[in-house]
Formats: C-alpha cells, sequence, structure tokens
C-alpha cells in the first residue's frame, strides 16, 4: 500500500503526519440522530486523487474515495482477521483451490438504477488488467494469480488485437447475471483477500463508451478514462456516489440512493484536499473538520488541552517502519554488521520521546493487529554494547563505516528521524557518518539503482492483512524495487524466496502461519532491514461523529471509512 | 512628414500613411509594443528549449513513487509508451512544439486525462484573484508608506516603516500566514465562542480572500516602501525640487507633480515582476490556505516529474513575465518622458 | 594664454579636491550618522557571535547545539536550563541560533556580493547603451526571469555533491541563488540610467568630453545608489531563506549543520505547539536585516554626491 510518509517538500506543506491497543473499535456515543440536514461529516484525504477510475487508483488519498463509491466483492472484517461479504453475498473455491465462484447479491443496483451484472465485474477486471491503461495495482496481485494474466509483461500494448486476445484469454466469467467466476493459475490461499483491494471493481461498459463517443479499440490509452472525469459519469455501486469534483478543492459525496444495503445515514461527505496538516489542525479547531490526524510536533499540545485530549484517539496501522541497508555494498553484505547498527538504536527514546508515545516500538515484521504478529524474537533490541562487539567481531573500523550516508527524504519526519538515528549510530558505535537529505522523486530513484549506502525510514503498509502481502517484498527478484537491499545478491536469505513462495501458495492456514514464521526470524536474525516501530495514527474526532467502526486498515487520516455506511452524526 | 532630400527615412518604404504613424509618438510605441511582442517568440522557445533539456536531466522519472509499492517494469514500460516517453528525446521535443503550435499542451501524467490547458486554466482564475489582490493592496500601502517615510525621514513615522519593513521581511510568508491563522481563526474563534472569526483556508469569494492576499502582499509592501522611500529620497535632494520648495510651492503639489512621477521608475521597475509573481501564484500561500490554484502547479510538477505540467506552467510564466516587463517599459515613457526607448 | 593657464588651474584644483575629497568626506559623514554606526556595531557584534560561538561551545559556556536531548523536546524557553528552549530533536536553541550565524551571514552576504556586480554590470550596459544591446540582454533577462530555477536546482543535485565543512558545501548555493536573483537588480538599475541619462548635466558631462566609464561611475551610478542598497540589503534574508529551500533539494548544508533557515522551515511545522522555534531564528534575521539597513541608508547618505555641497 503507497504510504505517504509527511508530505513533500519544498517550502511546501509540511505535514507530519500519530495508547490505545484495540485493534479496531466503534466509536460510541449515545445521542440521537441530528436531523437529516446536519447528517454531514467533513474529512481531511490530504490530496486530490489523480483519477476517479478506480481501477487506476494506486493511492491510499484515491482509495478514501473509491471505496465509497464502488465496493468490492468481499471487504476485510472490522478485526482484521477475515474476509466478509460485500458486493457479493458469498463465495466457494473449489476443492483444488484454483476456482472462485463469487455469488453476487441479487437486486444489487448502480447508482443510476441499472442492476449489476456479473458481465459488469468481468469488464471491470478487464478493465484492470489492460496492458495499455497500465494500472500500477495489477501486478503482482492480478498477473502473478489469475489464468492467463502471467503473460501480462509480453503483451504488445500498441496491438489491440493482442490486447483483445489477452483479455478474452483470461479466467473471467460470467455464467448468469449473478455469478462471476475467477479462475487462477495455481492455488493461493490469500486470493479471497486480493479482491478485497479497491482496484478490483464492476465498470459500467455501456458508460464508458458513452464517455468516450463510442467502442473504441483496446488499446487506445485516453478514451477509456473519459468517464471518470466528470462527476456524473461515475457511476459506482458503493454506498456512495460523488456529487461534484471541485479540482484541488474537494469532493462531496452523497448517499446512493440503490445501494443494496439501504441508504447511509451520512447526506453529505465532502473530503477535502487539505495538504498542510497546520492547516487542517486549525480547521478541526474552527469546526470546518469533523476528523484529521494530529501533526506530531502538536502531540503534546493536544494531550494537555482539556476539550481536545477528549477528542483524540490513538489507532494502530497494519503498517511497520524499518532502516534498509543496501548488502551490496561491503561490509553492509556482513549480517552483523548490519545487526550492529539494528541493535545500536535506542527505540524507547526514538518511540516515546521523539514520536511522543504514538508510534510503538517493534522489533518484528509483521504488525500488531493481524496474524503473524509475534514479538518473541528480540535480537535487534537495543544494546550497544553487544552493537559494539558485533562490529569487533567482524573486524570493521569506523572508518570504513564513516563514508556511508544515510540517505534521507526531504520532509519533515524524516530528516527528524534521521537526525535522531544518525546521532545513535554515531554516539554508540563512535562513527561520524552525515545525512544525505534530497528531494523524494531522487532518492526513489537512487534507491532503484541501489545507489545509496543505507536509507529509511521506509516502511509497509498492508494491502490486506494477509502475510503473503508482507513477504513478498523481499524476494530476489524484487531487488531494485522493493527489496532494495538485495540482501540476496549478497549472499543472504538462504532459502528464503522457496520458503514463502510455498506458504504464499498453501492452503493450510496453520502450515502457512509456522513458515511465514520461519521467513520472519530469518529476516530479523540476518537483520536485512533494522525494525523500528509500528505506525499508529493520532486522530482527532469531533464527538458527534458516532456509528464509525474504525480498522486497522482504514485509509489515512480517514478513521472508520470501510464502513462509513453505517456513521451518523448525533445531535450538537 | 515630407522626405529630407537625399536621405531616405525610415519606413520610407513603407506607404505614406503609415510611415505618419510610426514617426508620431504615439505610434512609434504602438510599434515598439508589437515588435516586443514579436520578441516574446524566441524569448518563450527558449524558456521552452531550457526547460526540457532540464527535464530530462533530473533524476528520477514520472513513474518513481514517493514510498511504499513502486511500479512494475512492465507497467513503467508501458506507461512511457502511452504517454512517448520512450521516444528519443529530439523527437519529444519536435512533437511538443508541434503540439504546442496547435495550442495542444499534452495530458497530466498526474491526474489521468485531463490536460494541462484544462488544469491551468481551471486553476488560474483563484490564483490571480488572490494575486491581483495582493496588488492592489501593495501599490496605494507600499507607495503611500514609502513616500512618507521619505517625506518625513528620520522621524517616527519613518522608523515606524522601517519597522514593520524589516518584520515583514524577517519572516517567510508561509510562517506569518501561519501565525495569521493561528491568531485570526483559532485563537478568535475559541474567544469568540465561535462568532467571529477568520476561516483557516480555502476558498471562498468573500473573507476566504483577506489572510492569503494579505500574506501575500506583506513581503512586496515592505520592499516596495522601502524602494519607494529610497527612489524619493533620491529625488527630493535634486535642484529642482529644492527649487519648488524655495518657491514656496506646497509640499502636496510638490509631491504629486514632481517628486512622484521622478521616483517612480524604480518602484516601477520592481511591481512589474512582483505582479507576474503574484499573478502566476505563490507554492507557500496557496498550500497553506489551500487555494485551489495553479501556485503550486509548478512545483508540485517539478517534484513530481510531471513533464507536460512544468512546461506549461513555464511557459504560462515566460509569457506573463514577459508581458509585466513590456507593461513596465512602456509605463517608463509615460512616467519619464525623456527615457527614450529603441 | 593667461585665461588658459587660469582656467587649466581651477580644472586641477577641481580634480584634487575630487580625489581627495570623495571618500574621505563619505567617511566623514559616515561617521557623523548615529543610526549607521549602530548598525555597524551591530554587525560587528553579529560577526564576534558567529567567530566566538564554536570558541564559547568547547568552553562549555554554550551548550553544544548538535546534542539531543529527548527528554525535553520542544520545550519552551527558560525550562529545563535552555535558554530559548529546544527544537524537535532536543537540540538547544540558542546555541544553535549562534552556531548557524556564521553560515548564514556567510549566505546572506556573500551571494549579495556575487549580484551585485552581475546585475550591476548587465543594468548598466543595457541602460546606457539603449537600442540591439539593451534588447538582447532584457530579452536575456525575461528568459532567466522564466527560468525553472528548482528544476535547474534538481538537475545541480544529481550532478553536483561537494563534501566537506560548511564553507564547502556552500559553494553550490552561491552559485544557485546568484544565478537566479541578479535580474531584479540588473532591471532596476536599467530603469534608472534609462531614465537618468537622457538628463541635462548627463548631456553636458558628456559633451565635456567624459568618457562612457566616467559617465556611468561619476554620474549615473550615484544617483541609482539607494535603490540599489536597499534591493541588496533585502536580498539578504532572501538568500538565507533560499538556503533552507535549496537544503531540502538536497544541494547545500546537510543537517545537523543549523542555519537560520533551515530552523525557521524546521521549526514551522511545530508552530502551534512550540511558536518560539520559528521566531527566534526570525528575530535573527531581522536583527540582521536591521543591521544593514541601518548601515545601507547611512551609505547612501555618505556618498550622495549631492549632499557634499
Amino acid at each position: 500500500m503507497h504510504l505517504r510518509m509527511g508530505i513533500r517538500a519544498l517550502t511546501l506543506a509540511m505535514v507530519g503526519a500519530f495508547v490505545v491497543s484495540a485493534c479496531g473499535g466503534t466509536n460510541e456515543t449515545s445521542g440521537n440522530k441530528a436531523p437529516a440536514d446536519k447528517q454531514v461529516l467533513n474529512v481531511n484525504d490530504g490530496t486530490e486523487p489523480n483519477s476517479y477510475d478506480p481501477t487506476q487508483q494506486t493511492y491510499t488519498y484515491e482509495a478514501g474515495i473509491g471505496r465509497e463509491v464502488f465496493e468490492t466483492l468481499l471487504k476485510p472484517n472490522a478485526q482484521g482477521t477475515d474476509v466478509q461479504p460485500a458486493a457479493a453475498s458469498s463465495f466457494d473455491v473449489s476443492s483444488d483451490g484454483l476456482t472462485y465462484t463469487f455469488h453476487l447479491r441479487s437486486g444489487a443496483k448502480w447508482s443510476d438504477g441499472q442492476p449489476v451484472k456479473a458481465a459488469d465485474w468481468v469488464y471491470g477486471y478487464q478493465h484492470l488488467l489492460n496492458p495499455a491503461l497500465a494500472a500500477g495495482y495489477v501486478d503482482p496481485f492480478f498477473d502473478t494469480t489469475i489464468k492467463g494474466a502471467d503473460s501480462y509483461a509480453s503483451v504488445d500494448v500498441a496491438n489491440a488485437g493482442a490486447i483483445d486476445t489477452f483479455l478474452q484469454g483470461l479466467g473471467l466469467a460470467a455464467p448468469d447475471d449473478n455469478t462471476f467466476t475467477i479462475t487462477l493459475q495455481h492455488p493461493a490461499a490469500f486470493f479471497k483477500w486480493v479482491v478485497t483491494l479497491w482496484v478490483a471493481e464492476p465498470i459500467r461498459k455501456d458508460i464508458v463508451e458513452k464517455a468516450a463517443g463510442g467502442s473504441f479499440p483496446s488499446s487506445d490509452t485516453t478514451k477509456p478514462e473519459i468517464w471518470a472525469q466528470k462527476a456524473e459519469t461515475i457511476i459506482g455501486q458503493g454506498p456512495f456516489k460523488i456529487q461534484e469534483i471541485a479540482p484541488k478543492d474537494h469532493v462531496t459525496l452523497v448517499p446512493n440512493p440503490n445501494y443494496w444495503g439501504g441508504a447511509p445515514s451520512l447526506q453529505k461527505i465532502t473530503e477535502w484536499f487539505i495538504e498542510d496538516a497546520n492547516t487542517a489542525y486549525a480547521k478541526y479547531q474552527t469546526g470546518d473538520l469533523d476528523a484529521i490526524t494530529v501533526p506530531l510536533a502538536n502531540v503534546d499540545t493536544v494531550r494537555s488541552d482539556p476539550k481536545l485530549s477528549k477528542e483524540a484517539k490513538v489507532y494502530p496501522k497494519l503498517t511497520t517502519f524499518w532502516m534498509t541497508f543496501n548488502a551490496m555494498k561491503s561490509p553492509l553484505n556482513n549480517p552483523d554488521v548490519r545487526m550492529a547498527f539494528a541493535k545500536s538504536i535506542d527505540r524507547d527514546k526514538l518511540n516515546k520521546q521523539v514520536q511522543h508515545d504514538i508510534q510503538q516500538t517493534i522489533l518484528s515484521f509483521i504488525p500488531k493487529g493481524m496474524a503473524g504478529y509475534d514479538d518473541s524474537n528480540k535480537a535487534q533490541a537495543f544494546d550497544a554494547a553487544a552493537a559494539k562487539a558485533l562490529l569487533q567481531k567482524a573486524g570493521v573500523t569506523a572508518d570504513q563505516l564513516n563514508k556511508f550516508k544515510l540517505l534521507t527524504r526531504n520532509t519533515t519526519r524524516s530528516k527528524t528521524l534521521n537526525g535522531f538515528i544518525v546521532d545513535q549510530w554515531n554516539t554508540n558505535l563512535g562513527l561520524n557518518m552525515q545525512l544525505d537529505v534530497i528531494d523524494s522523486k531522487t532518492v526513489t530513484s537512487r534507491i532503484r539503482k541501489s545507489n545509496f549506502d543505507i536509507y529509511g525510514p521506509d516502511g509497509w503498509g498492508a494491502d490486506y492483512p494477509d502475510q503473503q502481502d508482507w513477504f513478498d517484498i523481499f524476494f530476489t527478484n524484487s531487488c531494485g524495487s522493493l527489496n532494495w537491499g538485495c540482501v540476496q545478491k549478497a549472499g543472504g536469505l538462504k532459502g528464503y524466496d522457496e520458503l514463502v513462495q510455498k506458504a504464499d501458495t498453501e492452503l493450510d492456514q496453520n502450515q502457512r502461519n509456522a513458515d511465514y514464521k520461519t521467513a520472519q526470524d530469518q529476516l530479523i536474525n540476518e537483520a536485512v532491514v533494522a525494525f523500528l516501530f509500528q505506525d499508529y495514527e493520532y486522530n482527532l474526532i469531533k464527538p458527534y461523529v458516532a456509528g464509525l467502526t474504525i480498522t486497522a486498515g482504514d485509509d489515512q487520516s480517514l478513521p472508520g471509512n470501510f464502513f462509513w455506511h453505517d456513521a451518523y452524526i448525533t445531535q450538537h | 512628414m515630407a522626405v529630407i532630400a537625399g536621405r531616405p527615412k525610415r519606413g520610407a518604404l513603407l506607404p505614406v500613411g503609415l510611415t505618419r504613424l510610426t514617426e508620431s509618438r504615439a505610434g512609434s510605441l504602438a510599434f515598439y509594443v508589437v515588435r516586443r511582442v514579436l520578441w516574446m517568440i524566441p524569448v518563450v522557445f527558449f524558456v521552452i528549449v531550457i526547460t526540457f533539456v532540464l527535464m530530462h536531466s533530473a533524476q528520477g522519472s514520472p513513474w518513481d513513487k514517493a514510498g511504499g509499492r513502486q511500479l512494475s517494469d512492465v507497467v513503467i514500460r508501458n506507461l512511457n509508451e502511452k504517454y512517448g516517453l520512450n521516444k528519443p528525446v529530439f523527437e519529444q521535443f519536435f512533437l511538443y512544439i508541434w503540439n504546442v503550435l496547435h495550442f495542444d499542451f499534452g495530458l497530466s501524467y498526474q491526474y489521468q486525462g485531463k490536460t494541462v490547458v484544462e488544469l491551468i486554466g481551471g486553476g488560474w482564475p483563484y490564483t490571480a484573484t488572490i494575486g491581483v489582490l495582493a496588488f492592489l493592496l501593495i501599490v496605494p500601502v507600499g507607495v503611500g508608506l514609502g513616500i512618507l517615510a521619505a517625506l518625513r525621514q528620520n522621524t517616527r513615522v519613518d522608523y515606524a516603516t522601517m519597522g514593520f519593513a524589516t518584520f515583514a521581511a524577517s519572516f517567510p510568508n508561509f510562517v506569518i500566514g501561519a501565525l495569521m491563522v493561528v491568531f485570526f481563526s483559532v485563537l478568535m474563534y475559541k474567544w469568540t465562542g465561535g462568532d467571529f472569526f477568520l476561516p483557516a483556508g480555502g476558498w471562498g469569494v468573500d473573507d476566504h480572500l483577506i489572510m492569503p492576499a494579505v500574506t501575500l502582499a506583506l513581503l512586496p509592501i515592505a520592499y516596495t516602501a522601502r524602494l519607494t522611500r529610497a527612489s524619493t529620497l533620491e529625488t527630493i535632494r535634486q535642484d529642482y525640487i529644492r527649487t519648488a520648495w524655495a518657491k514656496g510651492l506646497p509640499e502636496r503639489l510638490v509631491v504629486i507633480r514632481h517628486v512622484l512621477k521622478n521616483s517612480l521608475i524604480p518602484v516601477v521597475t520592481t511591481l512589474g515582476p512582483t505582479f507576474a509573481f503574484l499573478v502566476t501564484g505563490s507554492v507557500i500561500v496557496e498550500t497553506v490556505f489551500t487555494i485551489p490554484g495553479i501556485g503550486r502547479a509548478f512545483v508540485v510538477a517539478v517534484t513530481s516529474r510531471d513533464y507536460p505540467m512544468i512546461l506549461g506552467t513555464t511557459v504560462l510564466f515566460s509569457v506573463v513575465i514577459a508581458v509585466a516587463n513590456l507593461v513596465v517599459d512602456v509605463l517608463y515613457v509615460f512616467i519619464d518622458p525623456r527615457v527614450r526607448l529603441s | 594664454m593667461a585665461v588658459a593657464t587660469v582656467e587649466q588651474a581651477v580644472r586641477d584644483w577641481e580634480v584634487a579636491e575630487e580625489q581627495v575629497g570623495l571618500w574621505q568626506d563619505a567617511w566623514v559623514r559616515f561617521r557623523r550618522n548615529r543610526l549607521a554606526v549602530f548598525g555597524a556595531g551591530l554587525v560587528l557584534f553579529l560577526i564576534v557571535v558567529a567567530v566566538a560561538s564554536p570558541l564559547l561551545v568547547n568552553l562549555g559556556i554554550l551548550k553544544n547545539p548538535f546534542t539531543q536531548h529527548v527528554d525535553s523536546i520542544q520545550t519552551a524557553p527558560g525550562v529545563n536550563g535552555f535558554a530559548l528552549g529546544t527544537d524537535i530533536l532536543g537540540r538547544d536553541t540558542l546555541s544553535r541560533l549562534m552556531i548557524g550565524s556564521a553560515v548564514s551571514l556567510t549566505v546572506g552576504l556573500l551571494v549579495q556580493g556575487i549580484i551585485f556586480p552581475i546585475g550591476l554590470t548587465i543594468g548598466l550596459t543595457a541602460g546606457y547603451f539603449g537600442g540591439r544591446v539593451d534588447n538582447l540582454l532584457m530579452r536575456f533577462t525575461d528568459i532567466w526571469y522564466a527560468f525553472p530555477d528548482l528544476l535547474f536546482v534538481l538537475v545541480v543535485v544529481s550532478v553536483w555533491h561537494l563534501d566537506g565543512p560548511w564553507f564547502i558545501q556552500l559553494i553550490p548555493i552561491f552559485g544557485a541563488i546568484a544565478l537566479v536573483n541578479w535580474v531584479n537588480l540588473a532591471r532596476l538599475v536599467r530603469g534608472q540610467v534609462l531614465s537618468i541619462k537622457e538628463k541635462e548635466y548627463i548631456e553636458a558631462a558628456r559633451s565635456s568630453g567624459s568618457t562612457p566609464v566616467k559617465l556611468i561611475l561619476k554620474h549615473l551610478l550615484p544617483n541609482s545608489l539607494g535603490p540599489i542598497i536597499v534591493t541588496l540589503t533585502f536580498g539578504i534574508p532572501q538568500a538565507i531563506f533560499l538556503e533552507a529551500v535549496l537544503s531540502f533539494l538536497g544541494v547545500g548544508i546537510r543537517p545537523p549543520q543549523p542555519t537560520w533557515g533551515q530552523m525557521v522551515y524546521d521549526g514551522y511545522e511545530a508552530i502551534y505547539a512550540n511558536p518560539t522555534a520559528v521566531v527566534f531564528p526570525a528575530l535573527a534575521i531581522g536583527f540582521t536585516l536591521l543591521s544593514f539597513t541601518f548601515i545601507g541608508d547611512g551609505l547612501r547618505d555618505a556618498l550622495d554626491p549631492r549632499m557634499r555641497r
């Protein structure tokens, strides 16, 4: 899941983006419902979406809207432990694990009143998988799972015929209006989670073609997106629909009267695009916003404010942060050296002080709140003496390490955290390392080319609460795109790929858990990365916002947005 | 308008009517303006060339994400194909110029399906409104304070102006903006129980415009005031002004008739580019006050490597600045009739 | 013969008077201007602070600006023994201000030192020669105004990465800032020259045989000084902030070296919780600007040829 760790730079917006241990919880408020004209929710989505076509969306701020206007076949339940029915009332998996049959809700309608048909689902998935449109989330979720999609990379996007052949050859079928089947290349226990991704939505072929002025060849890259430009043509089957789009300003959502679950209580949700966290904070205090994420710098002020402290809540996210080492640069190829770095960071100080006790220390990979969380392996715990000893054992001198720079993105958060971390390394290991603060895109470009020494804080947010989504990051072939450390190239993580792939395709959950645990221990013990903290969001929510079901998977700064259908405003 | 014997006059090949036109003052001015407008073409062209080269030299591609899941190689390859980025740079350049001549500035990489013209055209009115408002504040306040300070040199008024100018210049405008929001929005909301406060940002043709315009205007007011003061002081010391004082003419008359005109040249010189910058937007003010304008457009385009938007905003800005400088040069002639433009 | 001799003598005497008089005169007038002297004193104070603060840190009188006291993050002035409070990583604001003064002063001043000759030369040339020269130079200026400086800096980052102590890291910054900011001065000077060069006394000087250079330096320049000085003094805080912006992009001063500009930028995020983190560095910048304003005013008064009469 794409993270926005603080906002990008320049003079621009500085945003930062963080007690409770319950993962997910309902916001119970006693109080009667306010009259219909007061059922208005104002939230801050942060950044304007790059596209309103859900299949093309890749960021959490886009999902924050896509999720309301469209509905996936299944969705994660509030606790994140399993999936629950959404647009599909039930589903079966064949005994060989290759065929998924989704039974769509009968009577479900689009926001313009048309019935939702299985053919719409087929069209939606094909739209997503059209190589010419280059949707960001296709790989690896859909092209490595759906039958026929494995040739995604080799389709000639200029050739409409080739694209059509590819799309027709996908394992997607609509045997009748209420049944949608997906056939896989191989069994995948996690596939039920893949269909919960907000990009996997049905699309109305007639709307797309009407907006484009008629049918068009599959290789066309602009016509298939025209429908997503205007509010009137963005027709979805989710609980809400878009009433208006004010570019760079806000999006207004109103109830979809034809939603199968009945119209929501909220009569209007305005998602604003306020990039500056201080401005959002001011707007919360003047009543223009009903929920915000408190900028890190203001956490203490909120805590000591008698009124605001009552409205503030901490919510865990399924996101872990760590520091990455470029294992292809000696001596970082030596796990002892990496472990020395990992063990010389005082995470207590980092998280309790610098991060104001919002983020919580974690020494392992999988965050608390999803299956696979296990804090028993404390190999990376802070121990300055042991860290020094490791360096000595490895025979590494300070000079060898002092030439390394800590690559830092130019956001306030990154600069602050890295300022602390490099100071820890210098103090505890007797080094004199420097920061290298650079523009964000350049950083990404450099790490893709492995042109860095140490980099961070980087992290991963769950796309869905299944471990497959996590462990795949460190595959050998992700070197240069997600596995920045490329530890396998330096000879580490032996057997990791095979182990994880086995766990991915295994159908027995217990066996999967055991295999993933072994892989996690490998990551920790070899200090592939230095785990730092799990991300928590410190949010202010107005007391009159009720019926919120907050989950660890909620989109950034939009508490409870997976279940806004049930939210309402109380009298105030 | 007779032709002087033996020496063909400029424009002697033109029909007589046109010759009369170019020889009159208004005519030569008009001619000058036309020539300047034509010169804008090579200027904009060079700007495009430079921007193109720089854009493609900067590290990082439009498809690198700032964090989390990166796009796979396949997707990147297909995206490059979609937007023509896989062609050689020369070809991309010529294609771009060709399209620009047809007024097609391309599609944004960031906002799928939206054209650059649409994005810039949609955001510009907001930016321009705030910019113009700020400018309407800057001119009277800045020039007025400056003249006042000069006429009352070394008095309290002068020192007060200097103090204000120093304050305005030592705080970058996002800090001033944020402080204004703290005071006029949050604190005032608290103190008046929500009755009377300025909105903490956002767009509206009402009190939403006050804080952004004032924030934008502060530093230019400070600079304009000090500049006007300095220039006025130079003018006041001229002999002919002393003569006017000596003759006993009332201060106001002297100021308006003589001082103002002559001290305005440097002021007008800086007000031109100031107007251009104001009207094409300030990143900071638009971010802090969430104005949906184009001020951020250039910066965001650069940081996300949205090439068509980078080019589009740069072209817009170069045109605006060229026009502003042209207006300034023309104003010189009106302010000081002795100025000769070539 | 006698008349010629007398004329010659008068001319000689005038020349002599000029050569002796101009600078000494100016210095005497400057000294007499109380505000100007006060300004100079303030600048001297700043320089002393800049030079002495590393020493004070070594002697232990001033807290180390790099030490992170994470249990005292973002404290208000006076709390826990930090005279001006601490920043987001618990570093002492007072010592960061003092240590950072050297960098910020250098940036602020030296950049003007680069802008001044570039802008002045181009402006004078364009204004004096007019015609095609003016047109070409001014169109060049137009291109430069529209120059995508942010982009340019990004490219510089990838190409030019200097390492070492802060004054080495500063070199690309000087280049970047100066490269971009000379245009205003050039246009200003040109405007002045255009309006002055047609005046009668210039005509007189020209007809009396002065060379263009002499004309420019003796007559045009002194009469345009006021606005030039204002522009240069305002350029100081501008340059300081620009340094902070550039460091955001990876050009120039790396953390943890404190600079006033970066302190203001870093403090912005905490402006609600800890406004002093922004206010103090801004005050330091304002203090510097004020001192140079006084000096600038004094300088202009001192050098004004009309005051000599």
